[in-house]
């Protein structure tokens, strides 16, 4: 009874804040500020000098912005095209973002780097993350005003979170008010002046135009390099194409566009083997730098860096590593790279195979003596890569250690999300400390992770590990009959890497969680 | 815990972990970027950092979650924001592929 009450009652004013947010027909494209005056102040009141209630207080990043449109039109019914929630999505990202030094740490949310255990402090972390990423938090800025009212809004619109674990031990709403409002205000605030710097020194997006050599690693695929070539058009947007390798030779080729926020928040859509692609990166004194990933499987990504033509640097060398007392092959991305490279003590250099400023190729010779550890590589006056010699892998760990992968398909709504793994193997160094050697091809398979998965038959039911390339694809979502009572492909799992050193298989081991799908799924998580 | 009996095994296995003083052992996995840790059991993982303790086949009782806002950041919360998501599917058992994602996607 109480709750067709409250919501007879809310009925009434949502009816008027519906009727004045839905817009009449317009042809011509509108422009950021006239939507926010025409459509936003439906529901925002206006404070002067153009600001609005709410709106004219936060700060956040492009995914920020239109994560709080997409909420007003599932919470607030707001009716906007999607043509002009992007404009409206870049005029506040533009004016109201985020400096790149704001973004710091937290990048890994907008690159939809799902796997990353997070490391937030206390009390954020029982109070707010304990529900969403960490990340959501900080990446917005607010004044105490504003950090207050997202407290009270979450109160109003989840009332069981004070019932939650970690809620009801305590008074969730009076620490949220007295504690996390000050500390979040001072932590993540609407002033600050790393944004009203960066609003007057960020460089024009049209210095982006141009070639850009880059330099990516996909797991299960390897690493590639290419070149990207950026064409500037009006209003910070591009076209983008890419023509590059994997190691193994095949194409890595594509065409589509791209958009800067905030004078440094590139969005890209790229079109790679019919594969809509999305690129967020981060765009920095002749550098690009962040995430590609498959748009509809965005577990599926590679590792991004890019360096503008005119810049001088050395982005990285492929494969990373060499074996003392054989000879390799070696690639160098960069840009603006001249002359023989080198690479350290006891590596030699046999012969140039490729040489442009954007790529060198090179055929080197590791001495059988040469000290296992890392060495420094340069090209001319570049530096700032290094080359790993070994001779034994002492260790191979699993990229990612732990791992959520998720059911899905079987008809419903949510794809699968695959488990996607490196295997890294790190040598003891004559120093006696660990070091990262790289990548290496390993045969992968799964394990029960504890008694009770091998009990419950988890490998048997919770999905497939591809034993040449470590993608593991997951179940079908829905209750499975076969199944202890019919519960889902879910599995609590080992993930075993296997390289081949030399003939001696070592093994590395990870921990993947299968488990069900979500259903809201937005940009930040 | 002088005054509760656990009754069933989940029950059984907190009550073990409490009284071996293994709760602090709460696994890094509970804190992965967007992951509900709490709310009893989590969506993704249970208190042990398995998925032996969940309750699954979520299918069961879905809405007895979804409804109350339970875990509103994985799951579209009905009391508040999408009273109209299971529309197509009043019994999560066998309606559930006609639960649709949320998040307004550009077309």
């Amino acid at each position: 009874m109480k709750r067709t009450l409250r919501f007879a009652s809310a009925g009434g004013l949502l009816a008027v804040a519906v009727g004045l947010a839905v817009q009449p027909q317009v042809s011509e494209a509108r422009e950021g500020k006239q939507i926010l005056m025409e459509t936003c102040q439906g529901c925002h009141l206006p404070e002067g000098n153009d600001a609005l209630s709410r709106i004219s207080h936060q700060r956040k990043t492009p995914e920020g912005w239109l994560m709080t449109i997409g909420r007003m039109q599932t919470m607030h019914q707001l009716q906007i095209s999607d043509e002009d929630r992007r404009t409206l999505v870049k005029y506040l990202a533009d004016t109201q973002g985020l400096a790149p030094s704001e973004t710091d740490g937290v990048r890994y949310a907008l690159e939809r780097r799902l796997n990353t255990v997070e490391n937030i402090e206390e009390p954020t972390q029982q109070m707010c993350a304990r529900c969403h990423s960490g990340a959501r938090i900080a990446l917005q800025r607010r004044p105490a005003q504003e950090w207050e009212r997202l407290v009270h809004f979450h109160l109003g619109q989840w009332p069981s979170l004070e019932y939650q674990a970690l809620s009801r031990d305590r008074d969730w709403f009076e620490l949220a008010k007295k504690d996390m409002v000050p500390l979040l205000a001072q932590k993540y605030p609407f002033d600050s002046k790393a944004w009203s710097d960066w609003q007057k020194s960020m460089p024009k997006s049209a210095s982006l135009a141009g070639d850009w050599s880059f330099s990516g690693h996909l797991p299960g695929r390897g690493e590639l390099n290419g070149v990207m070539k950026v064409t500037a058009e009006d209003g910070d947007r591009f076209k983008v194409s890419l023509d590059g390798q994997y190691a193994d030779g095949k194409p890595f080729k594509g065409e589509g566009s791209a958009v800067l926020y905030s004078g440094y928040e590139w969005r890209g859509t790229v079109t790679v083997d019919g594969v809509s692609m999305r690129q967020v990166l981060a765009a920095n004194n002749g550098q690009l730098s962040g995430r590609m990933f498959d748009k509809a499987h965005d577990e599926r990504g590679l590792d991004f860096t890019a360096a503008q033509q005119g810049s001088a640097r050395l982005l990285a060398v492929q494969p990373g590593y060499v074996k003392a007392g054989s000879e390799s092959e070696l690639t160098l991305v960069g840009s603006g790279l001249s002359g023989t490279p080198s690479f350290g003590k006891g590596v030699e250099v046999v012969e140039v195979l490729d040489n442009t400023p954007q790529r060198i190729r090179v055929k080197v010779k590791a001495a059988a003596d040469a000290a296992s550890g890392l060495q420094e590589v340069s090209v001319g006056t570049l530096g700032g890569q290094q080359l790993a010699v070994y001779r034994e892998i002492a260790e191979v760990k699993v990229v990612p250690a732990f791992s959520v992968a998720r059911v899905g398909d079987n008809g419903g709504s949510t794809p699968k999300v695959q488990g996607r793994f490196d295997a890294e193997a790190w040598g003891q160094g004559a120093d006696g400390k660990a070091y990262r050697i790289g990548v290496f091809p390993a045969k992968w398979r799964v394990e029960p992770f504890d008694e009770r998965a091998r009990e419950d038959e988890d490998v048997r039911f919770a999905g497939v590990m591809q034993a040449d390339t470590g993608v593991f694809t997951p179940g079908d979502a829905g209750p499975n009959p076969a199944r202890k009572m019919s519960t889902n492909n879910a599995g609590n799992l080992k993930v075993i890497a296997a390289v081949d050193d030399a003939g001696t298989a070592r093994t590395g081991e990870g921990q993947m969680i299968v488990t069900i799908q979500r259903w809201n799924n937005p940009p930040i998580p | 815990m002088k005054h509760l009996k656990p009754i069933n095994n989940k029950a059984l296995k907190l009550d073990q972990a409490a009284e071996e003083n293994r709760i602090e052992e709460v696994v890094a996995m509970n804190s992965v970027a967007g992951c509900a840790s709490t709310t009893d059991p989590g969506w993704e993982i249970d208190a042990f950092g398995g998925v032996s303790s969940l309750c699954q086949p979520m299918e069961s009782d879905l809405y007895g979650c979804s409804d109350p806002c339970w875990w509103p950041a994985q799951v579209p919360d009905m009391m508040s924001t999408f009273p109209d998501w299971n529309k197509d599917a009043q019994s999560s058992g066998d309606g559930w592929r006609n639960l649709g994602t949320v998040f307004p996607d550009d077309k």
